[in-house]
């Protein structure tokens, strides 16, 4: 039993580990977060790494190296927050490739896996998703419904033109204080609706999108293989953030001077600490192994995935929230960096369906 | 990443699986209390020791089967899965005899090792003082060179926790026995013989009712030269390598049972219909996604250290995270039984209080806290004010 990287993904590891520390440091997340904008520079270098389709099969312009290779990845990019849409176009590519038809996995995957094209998920009710992650750029909108027994049904979307290609990267810049819903995406030839709004996280995009009647297609493949993946992708990005959320707050409490001693040296902090690693570890090891399974047992992969996105979700917030307490006053400021850790962490908890949505199915899929 | 078992861990597990469903141990005593309940388990060691499967993690020169780590886990998921009784003499199987393969001369290995294998003679751990329990180092019991006898000792205090003492032959009995060193220095580890005037032993009752742990008084109780391990004033080391194998195998087992716990209770649920309400099923849930992440970090654990010789986090983890899922079951499992629970001498109502030692017991939550903020995660430690 081997819980370690292969030699091909540490290097993966590595590499974005060396890129991220060079291009994602705080200071440029934060201009691209108060700005409300990605960074197109970072996105295109992921996208000439090939990264976005690392996952996807190389004969849908892939590179085919599986779902721990992309855990990785979406872990590297939790740590930093990058601001980029890397998270919400790699679900799309999971659901369409799991769930689509040999027609439509060649009309949208390599769009995806280049980059070319933006992706996003959501969970729609009666046709309208409240907040799609990556809803405002994004090219393709699979909209999932009605899970129930786990029965429901993925609709694909486009946008205008997305069909032809079109260059996603131009941005949307519109913000939801614009007097008139700004549906820069959306046209005569839609599938849906898109407003953008102003999420707490704003280093991606967010919408309100609703499905036009009768538009779409259908993906009437394995869609519940698909959610699977994408649900690991998100728990391996709260993994990250809740590693990092560690990490600066480890690196906080050593130096913050509080009655002559560093704060960290009082147990109510330290021992908060170790729950923070606790949490992060839990999830961490069911992450990984749903990712395994993922790529070599799959007759395991609904439940691994449920508990891990149950297991990531929780963490997520529990560390984040636990490194805003523990830096004390400045935790609590904007200006401090723990925040978009914090923000990010209550997106992808709600991306996709929180704990309690998938502990519930845990519940089903133990007693079953 | 590879997370099956290969070929020969494979055949390890089936093999064991075959003999101990083949053989499974004499239905357990009803009566006679706990000298019955200790000579079945006594026996149950026997067998396995004649079928060479009391101790498979020793060398096969000592009389194991010089199995791997991840057989030695297999070895107690195996054991723990069985719900066969644990074996009599699981501290020398478990940390006296390994303490000995580390520490011991030729000469104590070959007049020990034998014997412990075989359940004739039991040990027990003479380490927790009343005064000392997490500060372990701070321990009392002394010993002093026996103006009577050149090659000997006598030694006097009082230790508590011990479990099993009642039956055993030897003691591991750490004392102080130079008071001028720091407390780490001056302490060394015998082998007491527990069959001698000096040593008394009273039963230790706890919430459950029964007694598995003892005190021990010990008054100028002698202890010869050959039975010192590791050397005088080494102690403290020798201890050390005893508190860490306390850790390793049989939390594997502990695994398995909580399972087994999560399991009954899972299904106490269902009979009482409460599965279809969704607060029950959340917690359950939870409390399964705990149990599947402990067998997790366990693993990883233990592969980590045998391929890549560094232990990570998870050794410091595992236990708390353990104890504090075993806790929330047993109360959960109390909600769903009702009086079951509350009424004395049920298996329910013996979990439900033997739980709240888990956290105590092989380390406290507390310790543990302490031990991954510490050398997990760096965190200074705060010097207490002069």
């Amino acid at each position: 039993m081997d819980f370690g990287l292969s030699e091909d993904q540490r290097e993966i590891q590595r590499t974005a580990r060396e890129l991220l520390s060079e291009r994602a440091r705080w200071e440029r997340v934060r201009e691209h977060a108060e700005a409300r904008r990605s960074d197109e520079g970072l996105w295109r270098e992921l996208c000439e790494l090939g990264w976005p389709g690392i996952a996807v099969s190389e004969r849908y312009g892939g590179q085919g190296l599986g779902m721990v290779a992309l855990s990785v990845l979406c872990e590297e990019l939790g740590r930093v927050v990058a601001p980029v849409p890397f998270l919400p176009t790699v679900l799309a590519a999971a659901l369409i490739e799991q769930g689509g038809s040999e027609e439509q996995r060649e009309r949208w995957l390599p769009g995806l896996a280049g980059g070319e094209t933006l992706g996003a998920v959501g969970v729609a009710r009666e046709g309208v998703a409240e907040l799609v992650v990556g809803g405002a750029q994004a090219g393709v909108v699979v909209l999932l419904e009605g899970e129930g027994e786990g029965e429901g049904t993925a609709r694909v979307l486009a946008a205008a033109g997305a069909d032809a290609g079109v260059d996603a990267g131009v941005n949307v810049d519109s913000g939801a204080d614009a007097d008139v819903d700004v549906n820069a995406d959306s046209g005569v030839d839609a599938d849906m609706d898109v407003q953008s709004l102003d999420a707490i996280d704003p280093t991606r995009s967010a919408a309100r999108v609703s499905a036009r009647d009768g538009a779409g297609e259908t993906l009437a493949g394995d869609v519940a293989g698909g959610v699977d993946r994408a649900l690991i992708a998100v728990a391996s990005e709260l993994v990250g953030v809740s590693e990092r959320a560690l990490e600066m707050t480890v690196e906080y409490v050593k130096e913050r001077k509080q009655f002559g001693v560093p704060v960290g040296s009082y147990q109510a902090v330290s021992h908060r600490c170790a729950q923070m690693l606790l949490d992060t570890e839990q999830a961490r090891s069911l992450t990984a192994f749903a990712a395994w399974t993922a790529d070599a047992e799959p007759s395991r992969l609904p439940e691994a995935a449920a508990m891990a996105k149950a297991a990531a979700s929780d963490a997520g917030r529990e560390v984040t929230a636990g490194a805003i307490q523990a830096h004390g006053g400045i935790g609590f400021t904007w200006e401090a960096n723990v925040h978009w850790l914090y923000k990010r962490a209550q997106l992808d908890a709600a991306l996709l369906g929180g704990a309690r949505h998938h502990r519930a199915r845990v519940a089903t899929l133990m007693t079953s | 990443m590879d997370l099956t078992f290969d070929e020969p861990e494979l055949a390890f597990r089936e093999e064991l699986r075959g003999w101990l469903a083949a053989n499974p141990p004499d239905p357990e005593p009803r009566e006679g209390g706990e000298d019955a309940h200790y000579a079945w388990r006594r026996s149950w060691q026997r067998r396995l020791y004649e079928a060479g499967w009391a101790a498979p993690s020793w060398p096969a020169e000592y009389g194991g089967r010089g199995a791997t780590l991840t057989q030695s886990a297999i070895y107690f998921e195996e054991i723990g899965r069985a719900r066969v009784p644990m074996a009599a003499n699981v501290l020398g199987l478990l940390l006296g005899g390994p303490t000995l393969m580390v520490w011991g001369s030729e000469a104590q290995k070959e007049r020990h090792l034998p014997p412990i294998l075989s359940a004739e003679e039991i040990w027990c751990q003479g380490f927790s003082e009343p005064d000392a329990g997490s500060d372990l180092a701070s321990l009392k019991t002394r010993a002093v060179r026996d103006p009577a006898h050149p090659d000997g000792w006598v030694v006097s205090g009082q230790k508590v926790w011990t479990s099993g003492a009642q039956y055993s032959k030897w003691c591991m009995l750490v004392a102080r026995t130079d008071s001028e060193a720091p407390k780490h220095k001056g302490l060394t580890y015998f082998l007491l013989d527990m069959q001698q005037e000096g040593v008394q032993v009273r039963p230790l009752r706890q919430i459950t009712g029964e007694a598995e742990f003892n005190e021990l008084f010990i008054e100028e109780a002698h202890v010869s030269d050959e039975n010192v391990i590791g050397g005088v004033g080494n102690g403290w080391k020798v201890a050390l390598t005893t508190l860490m194998n306390e850790r390793a195998g049989l939390g594997f087992a502990l695994q398995v049972r909580l399972r087994q716990l999560l399991d009954d209770t899972i299904a106490a649920a269902r009979e009482r219909g409460l599965l279809e309400d969704p607060l029950y099923a959340d917690a359950l849930a939870e409390l399964h996604i705990r149990c599947e992440s402990i067998r997790l970090l366990a693993w990883k654990g233990l592969t980590d250290v045998e391929r890549y010789g560094q232990p990570g986090p998870e050794g410091s983890l595992v236990k708390w995270l353990w104890s504090d899922t075993n806790q929330r079951l047993t109360q959960l499992a109390a909600d769903i039984v009702g009086p079951q629970a509350l009424i004395a001498g049920t298996s329910w109502s013996y979990e439900l209080l033997r739980a709240r030692g888990n956290s105590i017991e092989g380390g406290t939550t507390e310790v543990l806290k302490n031990i991954v903020a510490e050398r997990v995660l760096g965190l200074p430690r705060l010097k207490a004010a002069v």
